[in-house]
């Protein structure tokens, strides 16, 4: 396997971070609904909390997208 | 071009000119023209807003005193005690980030190759082609801004605390987590950076994308949660760990 397909694999296997922040901002909704259904008069803090919650945990799916970029950027032998 | 040399163009600092003073030759890139723009708006901004201040607000004043109130409580409920210390800096970068991030939505001058085709002026043929846009897209703006958050972390820890304190808080609650405290001190800039470089370079590389394949009306509809909502969110989110960490320090 040439250089150009090896880049193209690690690139696809670093993308996989994704899943995790995915699963992991899915659960975090999930309680924020619950949480509204429990008390809506604190839906404002709940909504403020949850978007801070989803944007930390977005930063190890971006740390996989960076990395995934880098390598094509910077590695690809055209 | 195909669509990975029109990326790959969109994506990286162009030169745009040298300043040559004292023997050496500074190569000024449109990421640093970006910020001299953002610059030069904030600083007129902020004039033209404080003069004339009246006792009751009326106006623009309102304005003024409704953003520095917001910074303030903002930055007061998570540090705490020493507020005024920071709120300058911290609501500084946040004003700065606000614009920097969103700024991709005044692109609107055309480049000089397209004014050249239309006016066949001579002055247009040599001009380094330049168009807006965000400048924490380049990695150099946010690994900055990381640099210098980290510093204030490290220097408040140290003032504010007396040194002795501050060195022996690294040993607490348990001695055996001294090493990770220190570690603390290399990862949190660099997650900072990463996480403000990664989500502004995605979110621009889907509106280019977008752009490239249609641009009608598309693109506005979704630069409304690409640019301005992923933007301003980010820049909250750099200040507000920012201060996290100042708080932490400071204890």
């Amino acid at each position: 396997m040439g250089v150009n397909g090896l880049v193209a694999l690690a690139a696809g296997i670093a993308v996989f971070t994704g899943v995790g922040a995915g699963i992991g901002i899915g659960i975090a909704a999930s309680k924020a609904a619950e949480a509204v259904s429990r008390q809506p008069e604190a839906s404002g803090k709940i909504t403020t909390t949850t978007i801070i919650g989803a944007a930390l945990a977005e930063a190890t799916a971006i740390y996989g997208f960076v990395i995934a970029l880098l390598l094509i950027l910077v590695r690809w032998q055209a | 071009m195909n669509l990975g040399e029109e990326l790959i163009n969109a994506i990286s600092p162009h030169n745009l000119f040298n300043i040559n003073i004292f023997g050496l030759s500074i190569p000024v890139t449109d990421t640093v023209m970006t910020t001299w723009l953002i610059m030069a708006f904030l600083i007129i901004a902020a004039v033209a807003l404080t003069r004339n201040m009246k006792l009751i607000p009326a106006g623009k004043q309102n304005l003024t005193e409704w953003v520095v109130e917001f910074i303030n409580n903002f930055i007061k409920s998570n540090i705490g005690h020493h507020w005024e210390h920071f709120s300058a800096y911290l609501g500084t970068v946040l004003i700065f980030l606000l614009f920097a991030n969103v700024i991709s939505i005044f692109n609107i001058i055309p480049s000089a190759e397209e004014l050249y085709k239309l006016t066949h002026l001579s002055i247009f043929e040599k001009m380094p082609s330049y168009s807006i846009r965000p400048p924490t897209r380049d990695i150099n703006v946010t690994a900055c801004l990381a640099l210098m958050s980290i510093i204030l972390t490290l220097f408040s820890g140290i003032v504010i605390k007396r040194p002795k304190a501050w060195l022996k808080s690294f040993a607490e609650p348990v001695p055996i987590i001294a090493p990770f405290k220190v570690l603390d001190y290399f990862i949190r800039p660099t997650s900072l950076c990463f996480r403000l470089f990664g989500n502004i370079l995605g979110a621009f590389i889907i509106m280019e994308l977008i752009i490239i394949v249609m641009p009608a009306i598309f693109p506005a509809a979704l630069s409304i949660y690409f640019d301005l909502f992923d933007g301003a969110l980010q820049a909250y989110v750099f200040v507000f760990l920012t201060s996290i960490y100042i708080a932490e320090a400071i204890e």
